[in-house]
């Protein structure tokens, strides 16, 4: 051991209940972050040593707000530090990993996916929407579309109620509104929203699960009631689309309000608030609508086809998916300036899917071409402040391997659930521990 | 009585001075030169002869003034100035003094007596004389009387300013200070202060006449203005050489070319070189073997123990003779050398990072379709960007959802396939498939389900109406067989059959979607097809054979039909029935051919690996040639929306250009390329067959021969 060069390291902190003296240690030049972990664990143990790994805390060690994440020597050279001078190394505590927990297996791509309660709801190329409990049960198989299913979304759904409603939209240029009720598992079409002339791409429920917007290749936006009070039963003989859906009591809804404004296949949207929505489309825009009063209220424009767009209330800001590698965090309410606040470049395929934390207003999903679903701390730029003029993220906090083939649709409506659906036919879970 | 008087009045010193004039410079002169010579008769002969008529004309008057003025200064200056006044003691007159010479006397008096001859002293009492007469110098001897007299100081004086030159008189100055009276100077007193004459204000009357004489000369028109002359004309011959700019001699100076320089001798020259410049044997004999041009140096360096031992110098003559040489062939004129940076050749193009957006396949390629497997020939993509199709040497055509690269619909169509378009009309949803003999119209089912009904019901309909003019053209080896009776071919899509007689390699849509050209390469004269879809009818645009059909285009806006043959391109106008231009592709076998959305521009590929960009407002040559890729081009193609154009080629690759075609006629397109996309592999000599950009993205398709299509961003 007696040629192994040695640094001195002194850490630091700004979590208080992980404090530790402040005292210089000498420590291999080659140690790595886990053995500094153990480091700082048996430190604060004091003499109580455990065995067990799961007991310690893990701990992030950050050089001059550079992660450390291969041998320290590798850092300090990459930094061009003395290993001569004391160093201060900064340690916080890590983000919990998600950690795979399932992998549901359908019968073709899946290409939407959303999580409610205790339920998951999935679309797929077969034409089916399906229903699964968390555990990874199925609990339902419905033949809901001619075509494709692109989208779905829980309009109500209560652990309490035995009833749920939902919405899924497809390539047959329908969106259809569903009504589960669970202790008899039967799940009743409503009603047969028509209108678009060309793949409905995404559907969104408004905050208050009255309203619901659509998005199509037709480049139209459309709003529409989303109460799913049954009506009378005398107008069923409507003509009816699919056969298969074939539940009596469909019937056919019209929209609201229809916006046009994009000049090229809307591609996604999401509610802001009661009043407004946000959409993305293939024309490189962003825009911001108004329902009330049926304007556009706002548009950015981007510098590829925009493939999705997620808003968080948490923070007011949008992430957005294009048709490139990068995913963008765009501020909606800046109005001089550059628009992209940030940019988060890791993925080496067009991003198609990105989703925010429902509790956590710094973390997101995204989902990509490549196959890999990545979870992305947006303060993680702090850290490289101080390196990087751009605030380049170098890197995202975890990435998520298992899918096989194109992710094509990400979702996080439930904190502990990290939803991806891909072109391998999986539904993959990952369980998030949620923290504070 | 006059004469008498002055006798009286004067003394005899009187006397004495008169004397003293009348030979005043000969005496002078004898007495400053040597006595013998004075004595010498012949000598002194011509002497008093010259001098005694000198003394008559001019000096004789001043000389005697100077003597009244001396004497009687206070006298009147006129009371005795009369030449008939003068004291003459020898009447003899004006006669040559010789005449008396053999006389004992001089002449006569005025009283008749005898002027006795003065006493002629012998040489000694000369002598004498001159050593003790203090006075001797200034004693002269006058002729007419033969009496010495001794001259006074005021006669010295006078004698002395006549010898300098100078004017007699010590009172005269001739030199008084000069006074400009009429200076340039206007002084307030003027010398004259005349007014002027009346007449230099009076205009003049006779000019006035003269003025009016010819003002009416010039009316009559007996007097015409003089004509001016003609400006000198230019001149005939002008020097061709002659730099305007300079003179030739200021150019000399500018420009000297001084000599070629000796160069200086090195120690080797040296009488006494250090040893080390001294030659071994072997460096002599290679000096002695090389070219005298080869040598390094032009001598064998010797050494002598000193310079007294040095010989003559034996290469002295050649050596002049060889400097003479080079001043003899040395430039005479400044070789004018281009000093151009071969950077600034280059034409100046802009950086590919600043032509975005472009295809830049981050990762070789963001969506790659499997599904064929066999050689892709043909991509076309849905007017919305929404669906691709494809077609394949397995005998199929599929159909994808260009987002997901899923596959949505595969139609087997029981051949290879070498075309596919998908029909520009919004209102359609049909795609024309080039299979063997027949071009077979398929309706996929996507988008729509409006659309698709209508095509469905539409297409079909087209066929009932038309079914009488297809009789009536039945000369064409042409047959439309609407399939609605073969229910498997409707089930799976297949409207229409167009039937031909030879193999058909390509179809094209027009732009409105109503007309589509086929083209038969072996078809001869009937290898190029016009179909109007609505009234199912075919017609032959060529009578005759023009070579063999490669591509065919309709012009994006006008009824013009651009056909590729192996070397040129015609282009058409279909209304008129007549050749509008013929494109010189200078190209060995055209492969293929597109036409810029603007329509005034075409791009050829060539199996001789050039893409041709052709503007057709300039001219039938191309306007560039791209030689990039290194094996033959199979497709190019043009972006509808954005400046780009794209080639495949066997090579593998596909290689993104930037053309920007500007609105501005007087602009020539800019073509830089910006993009090779490579991830096809090579099969079969095959590389990459067919590239079609997205309808409105800035992505391409390109199709291999590894039987995979691949989206570029």
């Amino acid at each position: 051991m007696a040629d192994v060069e040695h640094v001195q390291v002194k850490f630091f902190t700004k979590q208080e209940q992980y404090s530790v003296p402040d005292t210089l240690f000498s420590v291999p030049a080659s140690v790595d972050s886990k053995q500094l972990s153990q480091l700082i664990n048996s430190l604060l143990q004091g003499d109580a040593k455990t065995e067990g790994d799961e007991d310690l805390v893990k701990f992030d060690f950050l050089l001059d707000g550079e992660i450390l994440r291969t041998a320290l020597n590798h850092l300090l050279q990459e930094k061009e530090v003395s290993s001569e001078a004391v160093i201060e190394l900064e340690y916080v505590e890590r983000q919990p990993a998600p950690y795979p927990e399932n992998s549901l297996l359908h019968d073709d791509w899946v290409s939407a996916v959303q999580a409610a309660g205790e339920n998951i709801l999935s679309g797929s190329y077969d034409n089916t929407v399906r229903l699964w409990n968390t555990q990874g049960e199925p609990v339902m198989t419905i033949p809901a579309h001619a075509d494709p299913v692109k989208c779905v979304a829980w309009i109500r759904h209560d652990t309490s109620d035995i009833e749920s409603t939902f919405v899924s939209g497809s390539h047959d240029q329908t969106a259809v509104i569903w009504r589960w009720h669970k202790e008899r598992n039967e799940v009743d079409c409503i009603h047969v929203c028509k209108g678009h002339s060309g793949t409905v791409n995404c559907v969104s429920v408004s905050p208050s699960k009255e309203k619901m917007c659509t998005v199509s290749w037709d480049k139209m936006l459309k709003l529409w009631s989303a109460d799913c009070l049954p009506e009378d039963e005398p107008e069923s003989d409507r003509p009816r689309k699919k056969k298969k859906t074939a539940a009596s009591k469909a019937q056919t809804r019209v929209p609201i309000l229809t916006l046009s404004g994009h000049n090229d296949a809307v591609t996604a949207v999401q509610w802001v608030d009661d009043t407004s929505v946000v959409t993305s489309s293939r024309d490189q825009t962003v825009r911001i609508w108004d329902l009330k009063q049926a304007v556009q209220s706002n548009l950015l424009q981007g510098s590829e086809a925009i493939f999705d767009v997620a808003y968080s209330p948490l923070n007011g800001l949008l992430v957005v998916a294009s048709a490139s590698r990068h995913i963008h965090l765009y501020d909606p309410r800046s109005k001089e300036g550059a628009v992209v606040k940030q940019s988060f470049t890791s993925h080496t395929g067009w991003v198609v899917s990105v989703d925010w934390s429902r509790n956590n207003e710094h973390l997101f999903l995204s989902g990509a071409y490549d196959s890999i679903l990545k979870l992305w701390d947006i303060r993680r730029q702090d850290f490289y402040v101080h390196v990087f003029l751009d605030l380049l993220p170098k890197a995202p906090l975890y990435n998520m391997h298992g899918h096989e083939d194109k992710i094509l649709s990400v979702d996080w409506s439930v904190p502990e659930l990290i939803l991806s659906g891909g072109a391998d036919n999986n539904l993959k879970i990952h369980h998030y521990n949620v923290t504070s | 009585m006059n004469v008498s008087e002055e006798e009286k009045l004067h003394s005899s010193d009187n006397e004495s001075d008169s004397e003293s004039e009348g030979d005043l410079l000969s005496e002078n002169e004898s007495s400053s030169e040597d006595i013998t010579e004075s004595s010498s008769d012949s000598g002194s002969d011509s002497d008093t002869e010259s001098e005694s008529e000198d003394e008559e004309n001019a000096p004789n008057g001043d000389i005697r003034s100077g003597d009244a003025e001396k004497q009687e200064k206070p006298k009147d200056e006129y009371a005795e100035d009369s030449s008939d006044e003068e004291d003459i003691r020898n009447t003899v007159g004006n006669i040559p003094m010789e005449w008396y010479r053999d006389y004992a006397h001089l002449g006569y008096d005025v009283a008749g007596q005898k002027v006795a001859k003065g006493s002629k002293g012998d040489e000694l009492d000369e002598f004498l004389d001159k050593m003790e007469n203090p006075d001797y110098w200034r004693t002269v001897t006058d002729k007419l009387t033969g009496q010495k007299t001794v001259l006074s100081d005021d006669d010295i004086d006078l004698i002395k300013r006549i010898q300098k030159g100078c004017h007699p008189s010590s009172s005269e100055n001739l030199h008084e200070p000069w006074i400009d009276f009429f200076s340039s100077e206007t002084m307030i007193h003027p010398v004259t202060n005349r007014p002027a004459d009346k007449r230099s204000f009076i205009p003049s009357k006779w000019e006035k006449l003269k003025v009016g004489q010819m003002v009416h000369a010039i009316k009559m028109g007996w007097m015409k203005p003089r004509q001016e002359k003609k400006v000198k004309e230019e001149q005939e011959f002008y020097n061709l050489w002659k730099d305007d700019e300079e003179p030739e001699i200021t150019k000399r100076y500018r420009q000297h070319i001084p000599a070629p320089k000796e160069i200086p001798g090195g120690h080797a020259e040296s009488y006494r070189p250090p040893p080390e410049y001294l030659f071994t044997k072997e460096e002599e004999e290679k000096w002695r073997e090389q070219e005298p041009d080869e040598r390094r140096i032009n001598f064998i360096p010797q050494s002598f123990s000193s310079l007294r031992l040095l010989p003559a110098y034996d290469r002295f003559i050649k050596e002049r003779f060889e400097r003479c040489l080079d001043l003899y062939l040395c430039p005479r004129q400044r070789k004018m050398r281009m000093n151009v940076n071969p950077e600034d050749l280059i034409p100046k193009l802009p950086k590919p990072q600043d032509l975005r957006p472009f295809p830049t396949a981050e990762y070789l390629a963001s969506i790659v379709f499997k599904g064929h497997t066999d050689i892709v020939r043909s991509i076309s993509v849905h007017p919305s960007g929404q669906w691709l199709a494809t077609g394949s040497d397995d005998g199929t055509v599929r159909f994808w959802e260009e987002i997901t690269g899923r596959c949505w619909r595969k139609v087997d169509v029981g051949g290879k396939v070498s075309s596919v378009a998908w029909n520009p009309d919004p209102n359609l949803c049909l795609v024309a498939v080039a299979v063997n003999t027949s071009v077979i119209l398929i309706n996929p089912r996507l988008g729509d389900k409006l659309i698709v009904s209508n095509t469905d019901s539409s297409v079909l309909s087209f066929g009932q109406e038309e079914d009488n003019s297809t009789v009536a053209e039945k000369k064409l080896p042409v047959n439309w067989i609407p399939s609605d009776l073969n229910l498997n071919d409707y089930k799976a899509g297949i409207l229409l059959r167009v039937e031909h007689n030879k193999e058909v390699s390509q179809v094209t849509w027009h732009a409105k979607g109503d007309y589509f050209a086929t083209v038969m390469p072996q078809g001869g004269s009937m290898s190029v097809f016009i179909h109007q879809l609505t009234r199912r009818r075919t017609q032959n645009p060529f009578s005759k054979p023009k070579g063999l059909v490669q591509k065919v285009m309709f012009h994006p806006v006008r009824p013009y039909l651009f056909v590729a043959t192996q070397k040129y391109v015609r282009v058409y106008n279909l209304l008129k029935q007549q050749l509008v231009k013929k494109l010189q592709t200078n190209c060995k076998w055209v492969s293929s051919m597109d036409v810029h959305p603007g329509g005034d521009n075409v791009i050829i590929g060539s199996y001789d690996c050039r893409l041709s960009w052709f503007d057709l407002d300039l001219s039938t040559k191309p306007y560039q040639t791209l030689r990039h890729h290194k094996k033959a081009i199979r497709q190019v193609t043009y972006h509808r929306r954005y400046p780009l154009f794209a080639s495949a080629s066997d090579d593998g690759t596909v290689i993104v250009c930037h053309g920007m075609v500007y609105s501005d006629l007087l602009q020539n397109p800019l073509i830089v390329p910006v993009k090779i996309l490579r991830g096809h592999g090579t099969q079969k000599g095959l590389g990459v067959t067919d590239c079609q950009f997205h309808p409105l993205q800035p992505w391409l398709f390109s199709a291999g021969a590894d039987g995979t299509v691949r989206l570029y961003r």
